[in-house]
């Protein structure tokens, strides 16, 4: 955790100085090669050679393995409900272009996908949108929360303030490198700037939001299950091979590959939530 | 390519259900039409949410010969045609409903512990059923904090052992703690996480149970099949292997004539000029309001809803809420802490596979002299799916970034096992109305709730002991997510009207013929999943009714101490299934023709 | 011996009249002067080819009762904590259990005693043979309504209740049948009993001729009673051959599957999986052919006597290596690869040596 604290205060020190320019440097080269080609200095690394690994249509270790192709094997209602997620993006009807704009940047980083090629990128913002369009909750609130919607307003209101307070430029211009360190200030429970907003709801509470929506859009998606191999749908057909990790017949047994993430990247590290206190951000899923 | 089935039609492989037809599984399914009550009929019963408690009572007082109806906010599940295999899929099983959530130790609700629609939370439960120990039903006695039952363990035994074979309970041949018994269905396999729990605690020389107990059919069950290890327990068991009261009693109830109307949300229990309660105002699934009389009303809304309702029924001559001269309604809410301790393995665990609830300890279930905190805790396999796991990363590691999807690659490789602590009752920790109102202007509650020295206490020791556990498993990284489940208490049950809601049975000190009977009535909750042990007081709190029938009305003394047990009130598929089993080492306590004496300390 | 086949049958009836003990007492002073005659290792090889030529003629209901109890035991046994994994959850689960604790004692007592051995066993042994094929039905049944039924066969048969263990557990009924219409080894007179078998089998000591007769008539009757002379008389290898075939057959499936669950992980494995159909085609074969039923058949059967020992030694290492171990014994027998299935395996390989001895019908 105090790595975590003196990590923020560095980017909020480090602010004026010249280092940033590079990192602006190498943001401006980061948007201006996505138009040529996919841009080397985003994607992961082989850590023993440090060459970028390019993209492929499904990252992990389990190459082969799909979930879609077992889809005939699932009953009908689920399948029509992972086929309608997999074929179907809702439009932007919650944000406003500029908000589903920054949302982009925003879930870029949360869940960055840059090592997957252009036709295996998984949808997160619409997910986010039809979410709070339809007003759908997870069935509570924390007194110390404004409603989800109105949250992930603030939440952008309050991303773009720390960026102009730690860089001076929009949070949309920014390089990966100087974005990460824009949102990590939240991970770690010390926002520098937009001191109104987090009057107004708890920082932890926000991130976890933000976090939390992320991962329901990308984890609920076949691609990332067959990144993570993970079976998909189950019924009819439940498992036979229960222990020791075995595959099923239909499953793929484990084929890892070294990666890291790209040098500029901060959340390739671990740091905990909200500088350390993990149980001010208690678990929400069930379990048991 | 796509993969076909090897034999058969493309398609799962399971029959098209017919029009008419309500399946809740594969095989299993409502044909005959449901009985419709007039509306202006006054019926005898009324239940106020068809979940665990709801369901049993509903089958038990229809097959009695009363006139029951049943109402719930959410719909009456077909499984086949609204279930889906898959996590995010299952949103609508939970109540999503708002609440307003504070304290210094927030709760979480929907997913976590709060299920709407026929079948409530055990619908989405994991089907954990261990029995409440002994000792969990004289708290305050033996360890001077917490509070007493009014009844004890020998009260509620005969309905474990019924509940056991209605539901039927999976389990091991000898279950060593507490009262130890055996079960009616064998245990069941293990999967990667059972075999890491095992192989845990017996490096460390703690007992350990595999394969149960839990509410899961090891063996075909009338029309329920076998489980077929899928892990998708929490998400709706379509394949009507894990209980659900939907699937167990709600199917014999409407063959008895019960009526449920589902996607009803009673908004408020009428209290009649004689101070006795003449029916609900609810509203239908298209928002008209309507009333339903009735000669009883039994609220089985759980924790959160059940103190709500007679909150917001609130009236002249009770103005703080119906049922509530004692101020306690609402009060005493207790969750379990359920952190969730993850494991990261080198080699394959795939945790997905098996019910995710297969194994457990309750080695340090009591409360030990020489620990500094009261009470215990229990060990339990949990199975999170991808997007619980990702959140629980995001909790235990920190992880978001290139960091989650990295630690999201290696998912096949962590086990999670859920600690679950008993928290103490604490008057502070509570149900209240917000301002707020939901959709049928109804006002939502706000929940408070905070932990005290003990319960960190136990939280703190437990959680070492787990990841302990976690390590002697032979994982090499051990992180944990702090995490809270279940709900039990806010109207607790008592002898003296002033300190409690409701007596033994369920029936409130203040309202002949209003019952209240679900787990907001424990005056406290063990380290024990309380599914069972709800079902278990719903079915005799059902003996009970039976035996008092309409003299239910009038009586305000309890002269009815300990109803005669009606097995055969049953669901028609209990007879003749399972194994003869082990049913107690305990010497057996003589019973006195009138048992407890009213208004005696149980 | 085969020259006591002709004392008149009067001299049979006083024979069948004898006390069990005095039989044995006989025997042991036959063996005795074998034993005079000879040093140890010519004792060893008289006693062979007693045994050799008590098969040969059929005089084996002893040993082969009590290879049937054996291996109706371990099937029950297998049973019943193979149904504990289904909770009984029918009551008809229990069937098994009694039909084959009927054969098991039907058998064992019927190697003391000759009238058990012509009643009670045959009868425990049909009921047990109707109660595999019933199973048989019953699972077909099972695996059926497991969601997806027959339309995922492979999860379902691997997962649902084993297909072929009920005709498996059938084969101990086979075995108590067979051998209860064998002679017993100190039988010294193809012979029947005073009482209801004896009735029932009066045509079974006619002369051939009158045999023949019944056979000419050409009834289904007829037919059943070459096939019991047959038995009697130890030519039935060609049944016995087919039995091993069936049986090999039957348990391979077992393996393929229950193996299948594990992936196949260790290679051994694959050995009962491998060697079964070699078994079943080389019984098969000396139903055709007789230099099959003394070359072949034998040779694989004994190497599935002896895989089956293999096996047993890997299953009780695999039960004692699992997570727990003896610490969770129940549950460990229960869910640790099955104990008493290598052990059926073994008893084919028995039952095709058993086979491989035999005389042929013609």
């Amino acid at each position: 955790m105090a790595i975590g604290r003196q990590r923020a205060k560095e980017h909020v020190a480090g602010s004026p100085n010249g280092n940033i320019t590079s990192q602006s440097e190498q943001g401006a080269q980061a948007a201006q090669s996505k138009q040529t080609g996919p841009d080397t200095t985003m994607l992961p690394t082989n850590p023993r050679t440090g060459e970028p690994l390019a993209p492929r249509a499904q990252p992990g270790y389990y190459p082969g393995f799909s979930t879609l192709r077992q889809q005939a094997f699932w009953d009908e209602a689920t399948r029509n409900v992972v086929l309608e997620r997999v074929q179907h993006t809702p439009p932007i009807r919650f944000f406003s272009p500029e908000e589903a704009q920054l949302m982009e940047s925003v879930c870029a980083r949360i869940l960055p996908q840059d090592d997957r090629d252009e036709a295996h990128i998984i949808p997160i913002v619409c997910r986010i949108d039809e979410r709070l369009y339809a007003g759908r909750i997870d069935g509570y609130r924390y007194e110390d929360m404004p409603p989800d919607g109105e949250a992930h307003r603030l939440g952008l209101r309050a991303i773009e303030a720390i960026a102009q307070h730690l860089y001076g430029v929009a949070f949309v211009e920014l390089g990966p490198g100087e974005q990460e360190r824009v949102l990590a200030t939240i991970h770690d429970g010390e926002p520098p700037a937009a001191e109104d907003i987090w009057q107004r709801m708890s920082v932890s509470r926000y991130w976890m939001l933000l976090v939390q929506d992320c991962i329901e859009a990308y984890y609920s998606h076949p691609y990332a299950w067959d990144e993570i191999g993970f079976g998909g749908p189950a019924y009819p057909r439940g498992y036979v091979r229960l222990e020791n990790g075995l595959p099923e017949s239909w499953e793929v047994n484990e084929r890892r590959y070294e990666w890291r993430a790209p040098s500029w990247a901060i959340s390739g590290e671990y740091q905990p939530m909200g500088g350390g206190d993990t149980a001010a951000t208690p678990g929400q899923e069930g379990t048991h | 390519m796509m993969k076909k089935p090897v034999l058969g039609r493309m398609g799962s492989g399971l029959r098209t259900p017919k029009p008419h037809e309500h399946m809740l599984g594969p095989i299993q399914k409502i044909s005959q039409p449901m009985r419709r009550f007039d509306p202006g009929e006054e019926v005898d019963y009324v239940i106020v949410g068809v979940g665990a408690a709801g369901g049993v009572l509903l089958q038990r007082l229809a097959r009695a010969g009363f006139r029951v109806v049943g109402f719930d906010a959410g719909p009456f599940w077909d499984t086949e045609r609204d279930w889906v295999s898959d996590e995010a899929g299952s949103y609508n099983l939970y109540w999503n409903d708002l609440r307003v959530t504070g304290g210094s130790d927030p709760l979480a609700f929907g997913a976590n512990n709060s299920g709407k629609g026929v079948g409530g939370g055990t619908v989405h439960w994991a089907g954990f059923t261990p029995r409440f120990h002994p000792s969990d039903f004289r708290v305050y006695s033996e360890d001077g904090v917490g509070a007493d039952w009014p009844i004890s363990y020998e009260d509620v035994k005969p309905y474990y052992e019924l509940m056991e074979r209605e539901i039927p309970v999976s389990g091991p041949a000898y279950y060593p703690w507490g009262d130890p018994h055996g079960y009616p269905y064998g245990p069941h396999p293990l999967g990667g996480v059972g075999d890491a729990l095992v192989k845990g605690c017996t490096k460390l020389g703690i007992g350990v149970v595999a394969g149960g107990p839990v509410a899961i059919t090891a063996g075909s069950h009338g029309d329920r099949p076998h489980c077929i290890y899928r892990g998708f327990c929490i998400q709706g068991c379509k394949v009507g292997a894990k209980q659900s009261t939907l699937i167990s009693h709600v199917p014999d109830a409407i063959r008895h004539g019960a009526e449920i109307r589902d996607r009803c949300m009673v908004s408020r229990i009428l209290l009649g000029s004689d101070g006795l309660v003449t029916g609900v105002r609810y509203f239908d699934a298209n928002g008209q309001e309507h009333e339903q009389r009735a000669k009883v009303v039994l609220v089985c809304g759980y924790s959160i809803e059940t103190p709500r309702l007679l909150l917001n029924s609130a009236c002249s001559g009770f103005e703080q809420g119906l049922a509530n001269s004692s101020g306690l309604v609402g009060k005493f809410l207790m969750a379990q802490a359920g952190n969730v301790v993850l494991g990261r393995f080198a080699d394959l665990v795939r945790m997905y596979k098996a019910p995710p609830a297969h194994a457990l300890t309750e080695e340090f279930y009591e409360t030990d002299p020489k620990r500094d905190f009261a009470r215990g805790f229990a060990i339990q396999t949990v199975g999170p799916l991808p997007i619980a796991f990702a959140k629980q990363m995001m909790t235990a590691k920190g992880a978001w970034g290139w960091g989650l999807r990295q630690v999201m690659m290696d998912y096949n490789h962590w086990a999670a096992f859920g600690f679950l602590g008993e928290i103490l009752p604490w008057e502070d920790n509570r149900v209240e109305l917000a301002d707020e109102t939901d959709q049928y202007g109804l006002r939502v509650a706000k929940i408070t709730f905070s932990l005290h020295d003990n319960d960190k206490k136990l939280v703190a020791f437990g959680v070492n002991k787990t990841m302990e556990v976690m390590r002697a498993a032979g994982a090499e990284e051990v992180v944990q997510e702090p995490r809270y489940a279940h709900l039990i208490g806010g109207a607790r049950m008592g002898n003296d009207p002033r300190s409690s809601v409701v007596d033994s049975f369920g029936r409130t000190h203040d309202i002949p013929n209003l019952i209240l009977c679900d787990g907001s009535i424990f005056p406290t909750q063990g380290s024990a999943n309380p599914g069972l042990t709800i079902q278990a007081l719903a079915a005799r709190t059902a003996d009970y009714l039976i035996s008092e029938g309409e003299a239910v009305r009038s009586r305000h003394t309890q002269t009815i101490i300990r109803p005669p047990i009606r097995y055969h009130l049953s669901p028609a598929s209990t007879a003749g299934r399972g194994v003869p089993r082990l049913r107690s080492l305990r010497p057996r306590p003589t019973i006195g023709a009138g048992g407890l004496a009213p208004g005696s300390k149980g | 011996m085969a020259v006591k086949a002709l004392i008149p049958a009067v001299e049979d009836l006083s024979e069948t009249l004898l006390d069990a003990r005095l039989r044995w007492k006989r025997l042991a002073e036959r063996k005795a002067r074998m034993v005079e005659s000879g040093g140890l290792a010519r004792d060893i090889e008289r006693d062979v080819q007693i045994v050799e030529e008590y098969i040969r003629e059929g005089r084996f209901q002893r040993s082969l009762s009590l290879i049937a109890g054996i291996s109706a035991l371990l099937g029950g046994l297998e049973v019943t904590y193979e149904h504990y994994q289904g909770s009984y959850s029918q009551r008809i689960m229990y069937s098994p259990l009694v039909a084959s604790a009927g054969v098991a004692v039907a058998a064992c007592w019927g190697v003391f005693d000759r009238r058990v051995a012509r009643t009670a066993l045959p009868i425990a042994s049909l009921v047990l043979l109707g109660d595999g094929v019933t199973g048989f039905i019953f699972h077909i049944r099972g695996v059926a309504r497991k969601p997806g039924g027959w339309s995922l066969p492979v999860t379902n048969v691997t997962m649902g209740p084993p297909l072929f263990a009920p005709l498996l557990l059938g084969t101990g009924g086979f075995l108590g049948l067979i051998a209860s219409l064998l002679r017993r080894e100190d039988d010294p007179l193809p012979s029947g009993l005073p009482g209801l078998w004896e009735a029932a089998t009066a045509w079974f000591d006619k002369p051939p001729d009158e045999f023949s007769a019944h056979r000419r008539s050409g009834s289904a009757q007829a037919e059943w009673s070459r096939i019991r002379r047959r038995i009697r008389e130890g030519r039935f290898q060609r049944i016995l051959a087919g039995a091993t075939a069936v049986s090999a057959l039957l348990n391979g499936m077992e393996a393929l599957y229950s193996h299948y669950k594990n992936n196949y992980r260790y290679r051994v494995q694959w050995l009962p999986i491998l060697l079964s159909p070699v078994i079943a085609a080389a019984g098969l074969g000396a139903i055709w052919n007789r230099t099959i039923a003394e070359t072949l058949l034998p040779a694989t059967s004994l190497a599935a006597a002896i895989s089956g020992l293999v096996g047993l030694y890997y299953h009780l290492r695999g039960t004692l290596r699992r997570p727990g171990g003896l610490k969770l014994p129940v549950y460990n027998i229960i869910y640790g690869p099955p104990a008493f299935a290598p052990l059926l395996y073994s008893s084919t390989g028995f039952l095709g040596l058993l086979a491989s001895l035999l005389r042929r019908g013609d």
